[in-house]
């Protein structure tokens, strides 16, 4: 008689029923502490969004909205703020040393996992953590005096032999090459490259043993095996990766600061002397600056923190995406 | 087409294969390689896993490595197509000859030795982000080798290994979407893809339902007309279903290293074993 299955046009519809969830104090005071860790950071994220906005918005009225987002113009005296060169400059600048960073990061990245000897691996690991650990003025100062020099013999040479691209173009032959966007965004490289080989690594080491061993199986060499197997694998990591590294190349100040010769115009020329970001922008200015000048400045950081906010939410979703299509 | 066959059903896939193979790929059809591997003595480290392994692996038959866990089943048939040699602490002595070839000398490159030499995994591993079709040809671009018509290639690959009736309408989905016997027999095409003289198994069926063991038992004893297959596994009843030759495996006491006990034609090891810890083992006493 057990077996025979009740009537079910005469019993009432189910509900899900209540679950009683007892927790113990103990329970209740660490959940309150995590939520308040929690509840911190978003605190932080507004309130300094909020602050920006309330402090930018006198030199906002004065210079406009939309001239400050859409002229290049630097003048307290009478009020004059535009941004728009310095925008294109910051972007020019992180687009250079990601240029140069993400082969050198993913190269690295691969001969640390799949090339080194063990001992080998050790030394290039920390040293790569220690490179990341190197304040950003030393790059600046290292930049500045030592790396300067060479970087202009290459320049010249890619101006040389690669004029056919726009971007290795002078706007005269003679044009000063020291100082110049190529040479900030070649530091700035230098100080992303930790964080896109760490990051880039530890999802490249990630792929399973047995997809790498059968790439090999079938008479795959390691690069093969890297370009069929790992990279693939990795996409969605190493794109997070380089986001991440943009999203730094963006705020870059000190260095920048440093070394480029500052200027409120774009100068579409990269190679040449001149140019400049906003974070640049506020270093140099602040010391000297007063009243509604401060208020400008805070309207470009506001504007630095939307870039570096959309940035890093659109690698989110581009990891997402490639994760769920993976 | 069923997953299930008759023995009446499976032979006609096999005549359809010969046709195919012999127009398409004449060569295939002479069994021409064979293995011999000579005092092969293999280590992780310190550790001596593997002594003195003498072993001929003959032209157009299955060899059954068999033998309890642990005995370096699994390192010997690694050390065949040097797949051993990726763990950083290995090391290796004494010769493997592919067709009177050290495939450790100077003579063979590691990749011509796994390209002539395939393997198929213990656990299928298909390349989760390729479509079946990519799969089976994924050895190709591996290795840098081209093909005038990769579309032919894909179906004579699938046919072989017994697959083409049940992926056909859907070559271009993920290797992910099918089971796991019809992904190791993925993996199956996509080793023969590269046209191998040798194919390596390690316990192919160890993680497959019945019915999937069975399809791909039939596929080992049609490949093995034009393929040498070495077999590692640890289920008797599939040595003797498929071998014609087996090796017994064994290591003495704990800490010693693997040793192959008795080797000869499976019926002989099976009901006539020369050894006696061989009968020990082929009538289930231990292990």
């Amino acid at each position: 008689m057990a077996l025979t299955s009740p009537d079910l046009q005469a019993l009432e519809e189910q509900v899900p029923r209540d679950i009683a969830r007892t927790v113990t104090r103990g329970d209740r005071i660490f959940r309150t502490l995590c939520a308040s860790a929690a509840a911190v950071s978003l605190f932080i994220i507004g309130g300094t969004a909020l602050f920006l906005a309330i402090k930018a918005v006198p030199a906002l009225q004065k210079a406009g909205l939309l001239s400050f987002f859409t002229t290049s113009v630097w003048n307290p005296t009478v009020g004059d703020f535009g941004v728009l060169g310095l925008l294109i400059g910051t972007i020019i600048i992180a687009t250079v040393s990601l240029i140069v960073a993400v082969p050198l990061a993913i190269g690295l990245a691969l001969f640390i996992n799949e090339y080194s000897p063990a001992r080998i691996r050790r030394v290039l690991t920390s040293s790569v953590d220690l490179l990341a650990a190197m304040p950003s003025i030393i790059f600046g100062m290292w930049g500045f005096f030592a790396l300067q020099a060479p970087l202009v013999g290459v320049a010249s040479w890619l101006n040389l032999h690669l004029s056919a691209i726009p971007f290795f173009r002078l706007s005269e032959p003679d044009a000063p090459l020291l100082r110049s966007s190529f040479i900030v965004g070649t530091v700035v490289a230098l100080m992303i490259v930790p964080i896109i080989t760490s990051v880039s690594r530890d999802v490249m080491a990630q792929c399973p043993r047995s997809q790498c061993e059968a790439a090999l199986a079938l008479g795959g060499s390691r690069w093969g095996m890297i370009k069929e197997v790992l990279l693939p694998f990795g996409k969605a990591g190493i794109t997070g990766a380089v986001l991440l590294g943009f999203g730094r190349a963006l705020g870059e100040t000190i260095a920048v600061a440093l070394i480029i010769a500052f200027t409120i115009e774009a100068n579409p020329y990269v190679l040449e002397q001149g140019g400049g970001s906003i974070a640049s922008l506020i270093a140099i200015k602040f010391p000297e600056a007063q009243d509604l000048e401060i208020s400008a400045l805070i309207a470009a950081g506001l504007a630095l923190f939307s870039m570096t906010l959309l940035v890093n939410l659109g690698a989110r979703a581009i990891v997402r995406r490639t994760q769920i299509a993976a | 087409m069923t997953t299930v066959q008759s023995p009446q059903t499976a032979e006609t896939p096999a005549a359809n294969r010969q046709v195919v193979s012999s127009e398409i790929l004449p060569e295939e059809l002479h069994p021409s390689s064979r293995i011999d591997a000579t005092d092969v003595t293999c280590w992780f480290g310190k550790r001596k896993v593997l002594e003195r392994c003498t072993l001929s692996m003959e032209p157009g038959e299955v060899t059954a490595l068999i033998g309890p866990s642990g005995c370096g089943k699994s390192t010997f048939l690694r050390s065949l197509n040097r797949m051993h040699e990726l763990v950083p602490v290995a090391a290796i002595a004494g010769t493997i000859e592919l067709d009177g070839v050290d495939i450790y000398s100077e003579e063979m490159s590691p990749t011509e030795v796994r390209s002539r030499i395939g393997m198929v995994f213990q656990k299928p591993n298909p390349f989760p982000a390729m479509s079946i079709a990519d799969n089976v040809l994924a050895g190709l671009s591996l290795s840098g080798m081209s093909n005038e018509d990769p579309k032919a290639l894909v179906e004579q690959c699938l046919r072989r290994a017994g697959l083409w009736a049940e992926v056909s309408d859907r070559l271009n989905e993920g290797g992910m979407s099918l089971s796991g016997g019809q992904q190791q027999r993925l993996c199956i095409a996509r080793a023969l893809a590269v046209h191998p003289d040798v194919l390596l198994m390690d316990e192919p069926c160890s993680a497959l339902d019945p019915i999937s063991t069975r399809v791909i038992e039939q596929t080992i004893r049609e490949l093995c007309e034009e393929i040498t297959i070495v077999i590692v596994t640890h289920n008797m009843q599939q040595a003797q279903r498929v071998s014609d030759k087996c090796a017994f495996f064994l290591v003495e006491s704990i800490g010693d290293p693997g040793r192959i006990v008795e080797a000869g034609p499976t019926t002989q090891v099976f009901e006539n074993p020369s050894d006696p810890r061989t009968y020990d083992y082929v009538t289930g006493q231990f292990g």
